[in-house]
């Protein structure tokens, strides 16, 4: 008999993939998110941890890019 | 304060930029204290809304589409480059605006008070700049401009200081103004009291001839230029010679603000005797040099003042014909021992200057002048140099101080700490000062006290009309995106890694790879010459090591230097070689036409244009370098980006300045091709793994940029000190990576392989060679 | 230009779909006959023409024989507008051969007729200028006829910059905005709401004349009326006043919406009001295809990302706010610059990389048009790696399958997903899958099936 577990796959990167993986051992227990590390490029993370994860790639990627000002 | 469109500080005194100037920690420059770029970063707490500017309501003149400008309110000026008319108004706009930015079709300027300072030191009177820039503007001038610019030219270029005879005057069309100055207490007691004076204000009255050879003609009706070229008469009056450093504080904008041209008689000038010296017949300056010098001398005295050409566009030619124009004494200053050796070649090369009346100045060769006048070439640092000299050094600097100069020609006048030149100018007594520098950082500071202490910008020439003209190299750029290794990056993101993390994303193996697939590209596909630049030491130490090739950085001597680059020049075996940021100024390396950037000094601009100089000297044919010609592209600048890391950011900032020259930079993000294995380095992860622990091994102050006493590398001034601190770790390793590299091959004729010393071997080279 | 899906490209579509008895109205106005002539396919114009001044019928196979070989689909099609819109109607001989025969509909016939040989009367005449005055020369009127269009458009994107009043109630403003907005609380333009922008005025016109016929009847007015009237409205010169005691009442209160979308213009005399249609108007009835002469870019984009319009429009700068930051507006210029953050913007509403590219292609001023490419390529790499750096991550929800206890039934498992387009990930060593959430109940009761 198979085991099922409800979650949200990731398909990524191998960089951002490193990076939500670095993401969720800068967690506290209690926050972690990763349920497995699929291979390089794929993960399964809580349903719910979409948003914290976007975000933080969001914020990473804006640190990393520089705007011209007006 | 606005810093959208131009005006700026309003003829007022800039005020300092608070912390925000240099905030971006190791940005921009060897200084520090420089604000970057336009000020663009400066402003950090300013308006950070844009706020859309509407000027709508200006009225288009009914044949506005004949005309090729629009002037705004703001002091932003956008001109047509596709209009018949652009070239005039390109040639009057760089005279009395600042370039935003220059791309194919649409430049953009900005009027500030400097640019007006600018305007009217070469000759442009406020009535002239609002007429024609009426002409030129597809809409009726904005009230505000025409405001703005009676004001910033209110004052300015109102009044010069001229050696005359030896004597100093301080002279004015406006009687009214002299007296104005001299109720200022120090100006008044300056004031010598001569005989000839007649008149009731006690003025000397004189003509003096009108602007020759503007450029302008075209777009002024007769009765304009005949104004313009009527001999003005001016009234005078004469100081103390040793007053002058103090009258002129005076007039400067913080104070009476009458901020005073400089110009050198030098026709009339019968005390200081004459070189026999003119341009060689095969010198012939091309007509961008050309306009610089008749903005120099467009009314047939000498203007102190700064021209701005690209590298490799000829400014030394441009140093040189000034010289041989004014025929004085000339002194020279540059950056480091090269450029010394440079120029003195350059001066002999275009002018027929006789031997013994040129001569070097610099810790390797002091060399002193022989008869009454002549052209001494030497560093800022030996000029400034405060410590204790050696008595023949000492000898040479009285001199210099005690010489009345002619022309103090200043290169490179951008990278020269505004104290360094405060302390040359002072001990230096010259009539006129030529600044030459390819990147004019504006807005800033620095750049306030160029224009005040050396002069306005002359002329500033447009790289894309340099490029279309053959003039120099057409570069293709690229960023080439090289994502990080699995492990590298995991490193990389780390919070214990935090002072690695450049370290981490230089030494990124897909880095190297794609550094080592161009390098092998253009060696054996198109038998280029490469120059790899690394600032940091750790990186540039390993890939060269790897690729086996010559390297110079700091702590390379001169000799060793002189000897790579003989070998990079001569040698059909040496095709590439390694360059931290000493080779960002003055390495003269014409025969270099790629450029591999495989880590940088953060967001620092003006070193990527000054990394792009390097290449920018045309070669091969005019006529296939010309728009339209065979070679659409004959120079090649990659600049190698670890994607996700902050390298990403920086590399962006850097290229701002470039892009504003109308340069692009096309992303490659394949590089090297997917089917390349195990013929590049790095293949295995194993190896990548052991490059990853001896990036983490290694000691924090190694993994860090190079660091530099002050930017000059004048080695030999300097050498106690820049072995010291953080480069205790690579004394000895000086050259070593070339030598190694030399004996398996032939050497350039005449050099001789240095004895190894195992004692002086960093930990990291002993392993190596045992 | 891409065209947008959501549209019906034709008025005749609309005029088709309407129902018989509708149809004959129509058709008792000679001038919508000619309208609807004109709007048919070549062929099918042929055909009329050719039986215009015949009695009775002719049979499919006579009717056959005029088209050359290779133009047998171009008759099918022919055949079934010309049936769709009741101008032909058929008949299957009741005898042994049962032979399909066409004719025309005898009031089409009958009113194409007149409208040919003696011209037809329009229910009013131009007035005459001792009654108007002055009025405005075509010139203006076209330049009133885009400014109300522009402002109409403004209205309609919600942008505030909009500087006359629009008359149109805001339920008929939500109507237009359907399908061209977002249903959110702060409506921001959807992907077709832009690629609605970037189409032609024609193109653009005719999809607001469209939903203001459709939703006519909830207005309380007739749809054929309403058609009837605009493809009247087409037959009037431009230019010339008429006046509006010549109208019904509901006639009267549609010419003021027509007035804001810049169709016609309302005048007051002393005595008298009229309304003087334009081109928007006459080219109404005019096919979509024949009227979209592209017109002349004017936009241009450099390699620092700044971008120049030779344009004094608020709509064009509207547009061009959609993915750049405007900086400038001169009186024929409008500069702005292209960015991440406004990019990403557009990104989030929809619009994708390859449309703002195409736009940018599309309308590049003559000075780059020619220069290949139009566009400069930093910049165009650049948006469209912006793009994919926005989805280098993707997420969905789903169910990992693993401890199979059998390989057979984790193939049989990978296989069931894969059917189902469902299979997101599978690892066949470790036997272990991954699915699309929608597929886990028919996972569960498969694997569930297999343990018994």
């Amino acid at each position: 008999m198979a085991n099922a577990t409800k979650g949200l796959f990731i398909a990524c990167d191998i960089p951002m993939a490193q990076f939500i993986v670095n993401l969720n051992a800068s967690k506290p227990p209690s926050q972690k998110f990763i349920i497995h590390v699929l291979d390089d490029t794929h993960l399964l993370v809580q349903p719910d941890s979409g948003g914290t994860i976007r975000a933080a790639i969001s914020e990473f990627r804006d640190k990393n890019s520089y705007e011209k000002p007006a | 304060m606005s810093h959208h469109g131009g005006y700026g500080d309003k003829g007022r005194p800039p005020k300092k930029y608070k912390a925000a100037a240099a905030k971006d920690d190791d940005d921009d420059g060897y200084y520090g204290n420089e604000a970057g770029g336009r000020g663009d970063d400066d402003y950090g707490d300013g308006e950070k809304e844009v706020k859309k500017r509407d000027f709508t309501k200006l009225e288009l003149k009914p044949d506005h589409i004949n005309r090729p400008l629009w002037a705004c309110a703001d002091g932003r000026i956008f001109l047509e480059t596709f209009s018949p008319l652009y070239k005039q108004a390109y040639d009057f706009l760089i005279a009395i605006a600042e370039p935003v930015c220059r791309p194919e079709s649409m430049h953009e300027y900005n009027l500030t008070p400097h640019s007006l300072y600018a305007a009217v030191s070469v000759g442009l009177e406020t009535e002239t700049i609002i007429a024609v820039l009426n002409k030129l503007s597809k809409t009726k001038l904005p009230k505000e401009m025409i405001d703005f610019i009676h004001e910033s030219t209110a004052n300015y270029g109102k009044v010069k200081l001229v050696l005359k005879k030896n004597k100093y005057f301080i002279e004015s069309p406006f009687p009214e103004v002299l007296k104005k100055l001299l109720k200022d207490e120090v100006i008044g007691r300056a004031r010598i009291q001569s005989e000839n004076e007649h008149g009731h204000d006690g003025f000397t009255k004189s003509k003096t001839a009108g602007e020759i050879g503007g450029s302008h003609d075209g777009l002024l009706n007769e009765a304009e230029l005949a104004a313009a070229a009527e001999d003005k008469e001016t009234h005078s009056f004469q100081i103390d010679p040793s007053q002058v450093e103090n009258v002129k504080q005076r007039c400067l904008p913080n104070a009476l603000n009458y901020p005073m041209l400089e110009e050198y008689d030098f026709r009339n000038d019968p005390v200081n005797p004459d070189i026999n010296m003119e341009l060689k017949p095969h010198a012939q300056p091309r007509p961008y040099q050309e306009k610089s010098l008749s903005k120099m001398f467009g009314n047939g005295r000498a203007r102190s003042g700064i021209i701005v050409l690209p590298c490799g566009a000829g400014k030394s030619l441009v140093g040189v014909s000034a010289a041989s124009r004014i025929r004085k004494s000339c002194l020279c200053l540059a950056t480091n021992a090269v450029s010394v050796d440079q120029w003195h070649f350059q001066f002999r090369l275009w002018s027929t200057i006789p031997d013994e009346q040129i001569c070097r100045f610099t810790s390797d060769s002091k060399e002193r002048l022989q008869g009454n006048a002549g052209v001494v070439v030497t560093t800022y640092n030996m000029v400034a140099f405060g410590g204790k000299r050696s008595e023949e050094s000492e000898k040479i600097i009285e001199e210099i101080r005690n010489r009345e100069w002619g022309l103090l020609l200043m290169d490179e006048v951008h990278v020269v700490p505004a104290h360094m030149f405060r302390k040359v100018i002072s001990l230096t007594k010259s009539h006129c000062k030529l600044g030459l520098t390819a990147t004019l950082v504006r807005e800033d500071e620095r750049i306030t006290d160029l224009n005040f202490l050396i002069g306005p910008k002359l002329y500033e020439a447009n790289w894309l009309d340099l490029v279309k003209g053959g003039f120099i190299a057409n570069v293709q750029c690229a960023e080439v995106w090289c994502p990080m290794t699995k492990e590298f990056f995991a490193e990389y993101l780390r919070r214990e890694n935090s002072k690695r993390k450049q370290a981490l994303y230089v030494m990124n193996p897909n880095k190297f790879r794609a550094c080592e697939f161009l390098i092998r590209f253009h060696e054996q596909q198109r038998g280029d010459k490469i120059i790899v630049f690394a600032d940091n030491l750790f990186a540039l130490v390993e890939y060269a090591m790897k690729l086996r090739k010559p390297m110079i950085y700091g702590a390379t001597s001169h000799a060793e230097r002189t000897k790579i680059l003989q070998a990079f020049k001569t040698s059909k075996d040496v095709n590439t070689i390694f360059l931290s940021k000493v080779g960002d100024n003055s390495i003269d390396i014409p025969e270099a036409n790629v450029i591999i950037q495989i880590s940088s000094h953060a967001g620092s601009r003006r070193q990527e244009a000054q990394r792009l100089g390097r290449i920018l000297r045309a070669k091969g044919k005019l006529e296939d370098r010309m728009a339209g010609g065979k070679e659409e592209y004959n120079a090649f600048f990659y600049s190698l980006v670890s994607t996700d890391t902050q390298e990403m950011y920086y590399s962006t900032k850097r290229q701002q300045f470039l892009i504003d020259q109308g340069y692009s930079f096309k992303v490659i993000t394949s590089l090297p091709p997917p089917d390349s294995g195990a013929e590049l380095s790095y293949h295995s992860q194993d190896e990548q793994l052991a490059l990853l622990r001896k990036v983490l091994t290694a000691k924090d102050d190694m993994v860090g940029l190079e660091q530099l006493e002050e930017d000059a590398d004048d080695i030999a001034l300097h050498k106690a000190r820049r072995f010291a601190g953080s480069m205790s770790h690579m004394s000895g390793a000086n050259g070593m990576v070339y030598m190694e590299y030399s004996t398996g091959r032939k050497l350039p004729p005449g050099s001789k392989p240095k004895p190894k010393d195992p004692n002086k071997r960093h930990n990291l080279f002993r392993k190596r060679y045992g | 230009m891409p065209q947008v899906r959501i549209i019906a490209k034709n008025f005749m579509d609309m005029v088709a779909a309407l129902p018989a008895m509708k149809l004959d109205i129509l058709y008792e106005n000679p001038f919508i006959c000619e309208a609807i002539l004109r709007s048919l396919p070549p062929l099918a114009k042929k055909y009329v023409t050719q039986m215009l001044f015949s009695e009775g019928s002719i049979t499919a196979k006579l009717l056959e024989e005029w088209v050359l070989p290779d133009g047998s689909t171009k008759h099918r099609v022919s055949i079934d507008r010309l049936v769709q819109l009741r101008i032909f109607t058929e008949s299957v001989e009741s005898g042994r051969k049962k032979e399909k025969s066409y004719r025309l509909n005898p009031t089409f016939q009958a009113n194409l007729q007149k409208r040919i040989t003696t011209g037809g009367v329009l229910p009013r005449e131009p007035m005459p200028p001792s009654l108007t005055g002055r009025l405005p020369s075509l010139e203006e009127l076209e330049k009133y006829a885009l400014e109300q269009w522009e402002c109409f458009l403004l209205h309609l994107i919600n942008s505030g910059q909009a500087e006359k009043v629009t008359s149109f109630s805001p339920s008929m403003m939500r109507v237009f905005q359907r399908g061209l907005l977002s249903q959110s609380k702060d409506p921001k333009l959807t992907e077709s709401g832009f690629q609605f922008l970037l189409m032609e005025t024609n193109a653009q016109l005719w999809y607001i004349i469209r939903e203001y016929i459709s939703n006519s009847e909830e207005r309380g007015v007739d749809p054929v009326d309403l058609i009837s009237f605009l493809l009247e409205l087409s037959f009037h010169m431009t230019g010339k006043a008429y006046n509006l005691n010549t109208l019904t009442d509901v006639q009267r209160s549609t010419l003021s919406d027509l007035a804001d979308l810049g169709l016609v213009k309302l005048q007051k005399g002393r005595n008298d009001s009229w309304f003087i249609p334009t081109k928007l108007a006459t080219n109404l009835s005019v096919s979509l295809a024949d009227s979209s002469t592209r017109k002349q870019g004017s936009i241009v984009v450099e390699t620092n990302f700044r971008v120049y319009e030779y344009s004094a429009s608020k709509l064009h700068s509207e547009i061009l706010r959609l993915f750049s930051r405007v900086e400038y507006h001169l009186p024929n210029l409008i500069v702005a610059a292209i960015t991440k953050e406004n990019l990403y913007g557009a990104f989030e509403n929809g619009i994708t990389a390859d449309q703002i590219v195409s736009f940018l292609q599309q309308n590049a001023h003559p000075r780059v048009a020619q220069r290949t490419p139009s566009v400069p390529e930093n910049v165009t790499d650049q948006i469209r790696l912006w793009e994919t750096d926005l989805n280098r991550v993707e997420m969905s929800p789903a169910h990992l399958y693993d401890d199979f206890h059998s390989r057979e039934v984790f193939e049989a498992a990978c296989d069931l997903a894969r059917e189902w387009s469902g299979l997101l990930w599978e690892d066949s060593d470790k036997m272990r899958v991954v699915v699309k959430a929608e597929i886990h109940q028919n996972m569960r009761d498969f694997i569930r099936g297999q343990r018994q």
